[in-house]
């Protein structure tokens, strides 16, 4: 009987070391679970593909270092996909502190296929007000950005000038970490100006997104870092990259760490339920 | 092992430890990291703010290009600087008003357009879902349970018999809703530890690739 | 007149844009470019808000020397210092440092970015993960059969949005992904419902002037 009063009070800093090792140890030994794409992801990554070489793909960087073990690889590998089929490029966002990851994100994918920023990629940046940008895009996106990030004036770069608004972008991928992001890119500019869309969010967010998903107004979903495995995954079976793919490095401890929750969850109820019996019989038997 | 030699990485490594420490208890070399990281946004949003928005913004076209119209918007964005003036201080309400109406303006038609007219849409059965009868099942289902959950919020008259079983039913979907998004809030947790062991295992220990 | 020319001010900007959604004649074109930029550029002066309130409590503390005070020298400094690399364009080329070169991968902005500002943001929400096990452990009770209607589904998700999932039976996922796109999309759209029609009302009751909180206190 001890045991389950010992499963109700296991001391917290524990169960913190059982997580960090649970985590930590696969990464240094990993098993090799391997993280098939599902059909949200493969939809965005259908999405993708299907940009015909030279025109462009535009991402927004809604998100902040916070969430960026879960939306940066995401990024990194529509990036990669997207350099690897020689599809033009354009990073903007709506988060002013995740301007610093798009600047990294470009810098490293772009060297790595040799592409060269204004010709086949362009970072616009941010702008501040939400609305006015998302709105503004769909009117003319040099005028909502006069110039880029650097401050480069847009009409110096050669990849803008065929480019005027949503309507000149086959797809369009927002990565979100929550407000303003994925629902505010639907609710303006989906909805308003028909922009074809898909999304990258974090898991907190991804059981939101499903009923976007089932009226089309999102093409596919990336779910956190599952969800950029999935895209690392497709990346890699078409062979367009052969970089280390930091999400799906991560599923084997993502595995066992949800294992870990469940059984100290399953641990807790036993426990739980133990001591409640036990309550009920010394109440009976006053 | 190739553990690092940029003195940055070391400092991001530290900087880390110093978080990671709270979880023993509050010292002072979290609040350390804390204040400087405080003190490092505030640099940075004003940074990023003086080169993408008010330099190409607002300083290139009303200084260099003459462009008067812009003189506006600049005096409603002073008028946030009055904020710290008492005897002036109403003046920030010009501003905001100006921003809160547009706003408010823009979503109404957003979202009837986005989140009524479309989600409609997509709950009514249309033929398409008669086609196959496991779909017919689902699309059923789904639609009881948005009839439901919208009945369990309906708080503006008591509820009767069918109601009540209504939205006693409209409470077992949002369960299983807020379970599905607590199961994806618990991945998303552990998303963001894993990369930060990443970054300690690869980038300052070196001992992953 | 301090509380009625910014209530008009956001009457006629809210009538305007619900308008103008209507109606995409040249010259409300024309106007609607206008305010979009209008918008944008007063938008960031919100910052001085921010900012300034920053500012003043961390020196406040610094002059009544108030407990901690120390730590508010480091956040006005760092925020000094990397204002001024910033807005200078100070970069590390080749060695040593150059001016107005903007805010590029080799500025000393970015470096700050990625060295100090990831590190402490991206490690405060990691360590979530810790008290999120603990809480699950400790709170995370069948209590009700609601709760354990919560359980159940959050354990199928856990486990079947994860490669183990599968691993364990293919079955996992599908079962998950069911969970995901029924029950669980209709109650995400009966609260999507929920939300938009609250904020249709906010909006309306903000742009005809019932909703008056923002106006804060005073005449």
């Amino acid at each position: 009987m001890r045991v389950f009063e010992a499963l109700a009070k296991i001391d917290r800093k524990i169960i913190f070391l059982i997580l960090a090792v649970v985590i930590i140890v696969p990464l240094i030994k990993p098993i090799g679970l391997i993280s098939k794409a599902s059909t949200r992801a493969k939809a965005v990554f259908d999405a993708v593909e299907s940009i015909p070489p030279g025109k462009p793909l535009m991402i927004s960087i809604d998100f902040d270092p916070g969430s960026m073990p879960e939306l940066y690889p995401m990024l990194l590998a529509i990036l990669r996909h997207a350099f690897a089929r020689d599809v033009k490029v354009i990073v903007l966002g709506l988060w002013l502190t995740g301007m610093g990851l798009g600047e990294q994100a470009l810098t490293t994918v772009a060297s790595e296929y040799s592409k060269k920023y204004g010709v086949d990629y362009v970072f616009l940046g941010w702008r501040s007000g939400v609305l006015p940008v998302v709105l503004g895009m769909g009117e003319d996106i040099k005028k909502t950005f006069p110039t880029d990030y650097y401050g480069t004036p847009l009409e110096s770069l050669a990849m803008m000038s065929n480019i005027r608004n949503y309507r000149d972008i086959p797809f369009f991928i927002s990565l979100s970490a929550g407000d303003p992001g994925m629902n505010t890119w639907i609710a303006y500019a989906q909805a308003r100006y028909g922009l074809k869309m898909g999304a990258g969010t974090t898991a907190v967010s991804a059981a939101d997104a499903y009923p976007y998903l089932q009226t089309g107004q999102l093409t596919g979903l990336l779910g956190g870092m599952k969800g950029a495995a999935e895209y690392e995954f497709l990346v890699k079976e078409r062979g367009y990259s052969k970089e280390i793919s930091q999400a799906t490095q991560a599923m084997d401890s993502q595995s066992l760490a949800h294992l870990l929750i469940l059984i100290l969850i399953v641990l807790g109820n036993i426990g739980y339920l133990f001591i409640r019996k036990q309550t009920k019989k010394l109440g009976g038997a006053r | 092992m190739n553990l690092a030699t940029s003195f940055w990485t070391w400092f991001g490594a530290f900087l880390t430890f110093c978080i990671f420490s709270f979880l023993y208890k509050d010292n002072p070399f979290y609040k350390f990291a804390e204040h400087l990281f405080v003190g490092v946004s505030v640099g940075y949003s004003i940074s990023i703010s003086y080169h993408n928005v008010l330099y190409p913004d607002l300083i290139v076209p009303l200084f260099r290009n003459g462009e008067l119209l812009n003189l506006v918007p600049l005096i409603f964005g002073l008028c946030y600087f009055t904020r710290f003036l008492p005897k002036v201080s109403w003046l920030v309400r010009l501003p905001m008003g100006l921003v809160l109406g547009f706003g408010a303006g823009a979503a109404i038609p957003a979202v009837i357009q986005a989140s009524i007219i479309k989600q409609v849409q997509g709950a009514i059965l249309t033929p398409d879902v008669f086609k196959r009868f496991d779909l017919t099942v689902w699309a059923l289902i789904s639609l009881i349970g948005v009839i439901c959950t919208v009945t369990y919020f309906f708080f503006s008259r008591e509820r009767g018999k069918v109601t009540k079983v209504m939205a006693d039913l409209g409470i077992i979907f949002l369960m299983v809703g807020f379970g599905a998004s607590f199961g994806y809030t618990v991945m998303a947790r552990i998303s963001l530890l894993i990369g930060r062991f990443q970054f300690l295992l690869r980038d300052w220990l070196g001992v992953i690739k | 007149m301090q509380r009625q020319i910014p209530l008009i001010l956001c009457l006629i900007f809210g009538i305007f844009m619900i308008v103008q959604f209507f109606v995409p004649h040249p010259y409300s074109q024309r106007a609607y470019e206008v305010v979009l930029r209008w918008v944008r550029i007063i938008s960031i002066f919100a910052l001085v808000l921010g900012v300034g309130s920053l500012v003043l409590y961390h020196s406040n503390k610094i002059k009544r020397k108030v407990s901690g005070w120390g730590f508010s020298i480091v956040t006005l400094v760092s925020a000094i210092i990397t204002t001024l690399v910033g807005l200078l364009g100070v970069n590390w080329l080749d060695g040593k440092l150059v001016f107005f070169k903007g805010i590029g991968k080799s500025s000393v902005l970015q470096i700050f970015f990625q060295n100090i500002f990831v590190p402490v943001n991206s490690t405060m929400f990691a360590m979530l993960a810790f008290y999120m096990a603990s809480a699950a452990y400790r709170a995370f009770r069948a209590r009700t059969k609601e709760a354990t209607l919560l359980l159940i589904a959050a354990f199928f998700v856990m486990l079947g949005m994860v490669p183990i999932g599968s691993a364990i039976s293919p079955r996992l996922p599908e079962f998950a992904e069911w969970i995901l796109s029924v029950p669980n999309l209709a109650a995400k759209r009966g609260i999507l419902f929920g939300i938009a029609l609250g904020g249709i009302a906010t909006s309306l009751k903000i742009i005809l002037g019932i909703e008056r909180g923002w106006l804060g206190g005073g005449k």
